[in-house]
């Protein structure tokens, strides 16, 4: 009977290289036999597993210790790294390699630390953690910006009645629909301003660069008409000049005062609207004047130090509770806590976390490689330990030696990766096209640097410790050194090496196959029908110079600039909109004319008002009915286009919806006649809902019109032609305010393509590496088998034989971490499934896919190494010794 | 004590007491039975590996016929010149520190 022989290898690899180690193994096994003997033969074998865990656990702790020890040892730890720094020298191209290999795991991770950051890390605000944003319901799956929002009425009362709250503010939800004509010396320009309560930034806890936040005061109805600048515009229109604050400005004809600059740390459409630039802050008044508008607030609340969300959350549903009772008539009383945190990258929440896990899965990648790399360099170091070792160095000292290496390829790596992160965030923060919530703020930090640091330093000590050490004790090295001479020994090394070639291909394939199926979903997003067609339209935003003094004047001025427009040469057609899609967001409840009370949905509608040239422009078809003509004006019988969805969900077909009537505020009932087929006009992603369009010749209540205009001539022609026409129109008129329509939608997935982008980078940068590893494995073991090749090719094996033999190991590998790379990346597919749009996250194109282009770069990568091993001379190689 | 530790100087002493078969086996056993205390394999090993470097123990490796070992051979613990020395210092330490206390420690 033999103690078990996995407990006593164990033992005999923990006490390699002690020259007592047979005799404790013969100790162990004499007290075996006899607990054997007296005791049975499971005790004897839990005893001997026992003892045998023991003694070599003891063994390993003592000599960490002892390393250690001998490690922190001051003495000669300058002399130490004057040589560590001398040996660098001497491989300059080693080092560098290394290092870079090092600096792209170090800046993937810290690009993406540093992108996290801001949104899902550190909100720019003093005690973020205290902000919640207040939603007006329980808006699960409900995307229309009403759902988020809150009534007036709704702020003053939650001001009044609530007490875990040291503040509650709100903005104008849907200030992007306003715009403000800025007079004074130069052109006019069209800006964006957002009308916020007048406690907003105290709130947030943000103070301004110069001067002061809003006072009470101007938030009263009838208050001074202040202004307060965003730090761009300051900067760009005032040339940063302090005495701006006091002055006067005129937005939209109205004299206001600057009262103050917002500081260059607070870019409001970086947080709350990215995609839409805000030039300015307004007192939003907040009165029982306009109290019982709709949904216009976006709630924000501070909470009192110490109290939690849940406890607001209670109180707020206790209030709302009472309030309800007091006023059972009362709409829209609602309110939904969650962080400021949550909310504003909630949405981002899954992308996000892909990518970080796929930094994650490339810095791996990199820590394979480096340590492929350093493994294939220790045979030559184990010969130079050796011998120093003979010359009687301490192990410690050739320990730190090692170590101090690492750490100078480490700083290398250090300061490729900080370079490369920070080019990758120039990039993030200049790609204006990305609408992702505080990408202004991607900034290289301090704590970034140190997470590059650290990541480099921590990459190096666990990939070039462990070599390190084996060399240092002689252990592996022994076998590694057997192996350059090409000794039966070789076997264990290449295993070794083989193993990492095949977790790198792993890794790679995972990271390839999330960045496939990104692709796909990316392609699914831009193949969506968007239900209009964006190609050769170029739009204005329309901001008349002058106020209107009548409805019938704004109409006449519609009218009169829209067929200029269409009459100017190569314009097609031409149409206006008081919103284009994907840009705009609001929602209106309505009634179903003839139907008893309690038979009305609580659905909503998304209003659009146009007029008769917007839906051929936008080549949106007709399914039923008629277009909107000149002759639905005023006075005549009030009309409405009801949308595919709308006709169907509302009346239950196209046909039945023809003629029926609906009502919306106001004393007007509107007469259904046309269909028009469904608009993605919220994102490419979410279908439509209900949408009404109205024609601007009835329905008064619209702000601002945005032109579009098709035309088949290059845009630069167009842009000239009809900027020409605008002004002549209206001199006072900004004109440099247009966009194409594709330019649109690529904003609408833009951040489907940072995420892409990203990820195709780690993805490239993980098939490079694994290249890079199969290449290297590759070269040794062929440059190892020489003399096998050399005698195989004398006894006439052909240089297909050969080939075969070289390339047939490597792909059998290759397909084995292709195959373990699929199943990896199953382990994505919850977060995937967030994420991805029209494509499931086990889409066997991106599996299949993958799987071929790595088989294709492994069979590229291993060409050279093949071809070599076919040249191979059967003599020159019998010859050499 | 200066040069020895308490449990060093218990090994060093059992390593004496075996005689003809100073192994480690043996050792272990003798201060188990008769030092009343349990002494686990990787302290005894560890000891004297910290003895041989401090130079009052050698070893050696000799061939073993006996079957229960499996072929592996035993290791013969050997001690120094020098650590005969540092026991009969710490004997003259104890010697010297009991001196005058046999009625305190209860010595009839």
């Amino acid at each position: 009977m033999r103690p078990p022989r996995l407990a006593s290898r164990l033992l005999a690899r923990a006490f390699r290289g002690d020259p007592a180690a047979p005799a404790i193994l013969g100790d162990l096994n004499e007290d075996f036999v006899r607990v054997l003997e007296t005791r049975g033969r499971m005790a004897a074998r839990l005893w001997y597993w026992r003892e045998a865990l023991g003694l070599a656990s003891g063994r390993v702790a003592h000599g960490l210790a002892h390393a250690l020890r001998s490690f922190l040892r001051p003495g000669s730890l300058g002399e130490d790294a004057v040589h560590a720094a001398r040996t660098l020298r001497r491989s300059p191209g080693f080092a560098l390699f290394v290092g870079a290999v090092i600096g792209l795991g170090v800046a993937a991770v810290t690009t993406v630390y540093s992108v996290l950051k801001p949104l899902a890390l550190a909100l720019p605000f003093e005690d973020a953690h205290q902000l919640v944003w207040i939603s007006n319901s329980e808006a699960a799956g409900d995307s229309s910006l009403s759902a988020v929002t809150s009534r007036t009425v709704n702020l003053i009362d939650f001001r009044a009645g609530t007490r875990s709250f040291s503040g509650i503010t709100g903005y104008d939800a849907f200030f992007a629909s306003r715009f403000y004509t800025l007079a004074g010396a130069g052109e006019p320009e069209s800006l964006v301003g957002v009308g916020v309560a007048h406690d907003f930034l105290d709130v947030l806890g943000v103070r301004p660069l110069h001067g002061r936040s809003f006072t009470a005061e101007e938030g009263q109805r009838g208050g001074p008409a202040a202004v307060i600048l965003s730090h761009r515009l300051w900067r760009d229109r005032f040339a940063s000049d302090r005495t701006v604050v006091g002055r006067g400005v005129t937005l939209n004809g109205t004299p206001r005062t600057v009262v103050g600059v917002l500081p260059a740390s607070f870019d409001f459409s970086s947080v709350f609207s990215p995609g839409v630039e805000v030039d300015f802050l307004l007192p939003f008044v907040v009165s029982r004047d306009n109290a019982f508008q709709g949904n216009v607030l976006a709630l924000i609340g501070r909470l009192r130090p110490g109290v939690t969300p849940e406890a607001a959350q209670s109180e707020l549903t206790t209030l709302n509770a009472a309030l309800g009772e007091t006023d059972p008539e009362r709409w829209g009383l609602g309110a939904e806590l969650e962080t400021l945190q949550d909310h504003l990258a909630g949405p981002f929440r899954g992308s996000l976390l892909l990518l970080a896990a796929a930094a994650g899965v490339l810095l791996l990648v990199v820590c394979v490689n480096v340590s492929g790399l350093m493994i294939a360099r220790s045979p030559s170091r184990a010969r130079e330990m050796a011998v120093r070792k003979a010359l009687g160095a301490p192990r410690g000292r050739l320990m730190r030696q090692l170590v101090l290496e690492t750490l100078g390829i480490s700083l290398i790596g250090a300061a490729v990766g900080s370079l490369l992160a920070w080019l990758a965030t120039r990039v993030v923060t200049n790609a204006a096209m990305i609408h992702i919530p505080l990408m202004d703020s991607v900034e290289l930090d301090t704590s970034a640097l140190l997470v590059a640091a650290g990541v480099a330093v921590l990459t190096g000590v666990v990939v070039g410790t462990i070599p390190a050490l084996q060399v240092a004790e002689g252990g592996e090295a022994g076998v590694l050194q057997a192996a350059s001479r090409g000794s039966s020994a070789s076997r264990g090394a290449r295993r070794l090496r083989e193993g990492l070639v095949f977790a790198e291909v792993a890794l790679a394939c995972a990271l390839l196959v999330v960045g496939g199926l990104l692709l796909a979903s990316f392609r699914a997003v831009l193949d969506v029908d968007l239900g209009f067609e964006p190609a050769n339209t170029v739009a204005w935003q329309l901001q008349p110079g002058t106020p209107f003094e009548s409805y019938g004047e704004k109409m006449a001025f519609y009218t009169r600039l829209g067929g200029r427009v269409r009459a100017a040469p190569g314009v097609e057609s031409t149409g206006l909109i008081d919103g284009l899609p994907l840009g705009r967001n609001r929602a209106w409840g309505f009634q179903v004319v003839g139907l008893a009370e309690g038979e009305d949905t609580d659905e909503q509608v998304f209003p659009h008002v146009v007029d008769p040239g917007y839906l051929p422009t936008m080549e949106i078809p007709l399914l039923a009915g008629r277009n909107f003509s000149p002759a639905d004006v005023e006075g005549s019988t009030p009309v409405v286009i009801l949308n595919q969805t709308g006709a169907r969900r509302i009346f239950g077909g196209e046909e039945e919806a023809l003629g029926r009537r609906l009502a919306f505020w106001g004393p007007w009932e509107w007469e259904v006649v046309g269909i028009a087929r469904d608009v993605r006009h919220l994102s490419p992603e979410t279908g439509s809902g209900i949408e009404v369009y109205f024609p601007h010749a009835q329905m008064p209540d619209y702000g601002p019109m945005d032109l579009v205009v098709r035309s088949r001539l290059p845009s630069s022609q167009v842009v000239a032609t009809v900027s020409g026409v605008l002004e002549d129109v209206d001199p006072g008129m900004p004109r440099h305010e247009f966009w194409s329509l594709e330019s649109t939608v690529a904003g609408a997935v833009s951040d489907r393509r940072f995420a892409l982008g990203i990820l195709s980078a780690f993805g490239f940068a993980a098939l490079l590496l694994a290249a890079l590893g199969i290449y290297g494995v590759l070269s040794q073991t062929v440059a190892e088998r020489e003399p096998e090749i050399g005698i195989r090719m004398a006894l006439g094996a052909s240089g297909p034989d050969i080939v075969r033999r070289v390339l047939g190991r490597m792909l059998l590998l290759t397909a084995g971490g292709i195959a373990a790379g699929w199943a990896l990346s199953l382990l994505f597919s919850d977060v995937l499934d967030a994420v991805l749009f029209g494509v499931a996250p086990v889409d066997p194109r991106a599996f299949l896919g993958t799987g071929v282009v790595l088989l294709a770069v492994a069979a590229l990568a291993s060409g050279l190494p093949a071809r070599r091993a076919v040249s191979t001379e059967a003599s020159s190689v019998l010859k050499s010794p | 004590m200066s040069r020895l530790g308490e449990f060093e100087f218990l090994v060093l002493l059992a390593v004496l007491r075996q005689k003809e078969a100073p192994y480690a086996n043996h050792v272990r056993e003798d201060l188990e039975a008769n030092a009343g205390r349990r002494v686990t394999r990787g302290a005894l090993y560890r000891t004297i590996d910290r003895l041989v470097e401090k130079g009052f123990l050698a070893w050696e490796l000799e061939p073993s016929e006996v079957p229960e070992r499996g072929g592996h051979p035993m290791r013969r613990l050997l001690v120094t010149e020098e650590g005969l020395e540092a026991a009969r210092e710490t004997r003259t330490v104890l010697v010297t520190f009991l001196d005058g206390l046999g009625p305190v420690l209860g010595e009839t």
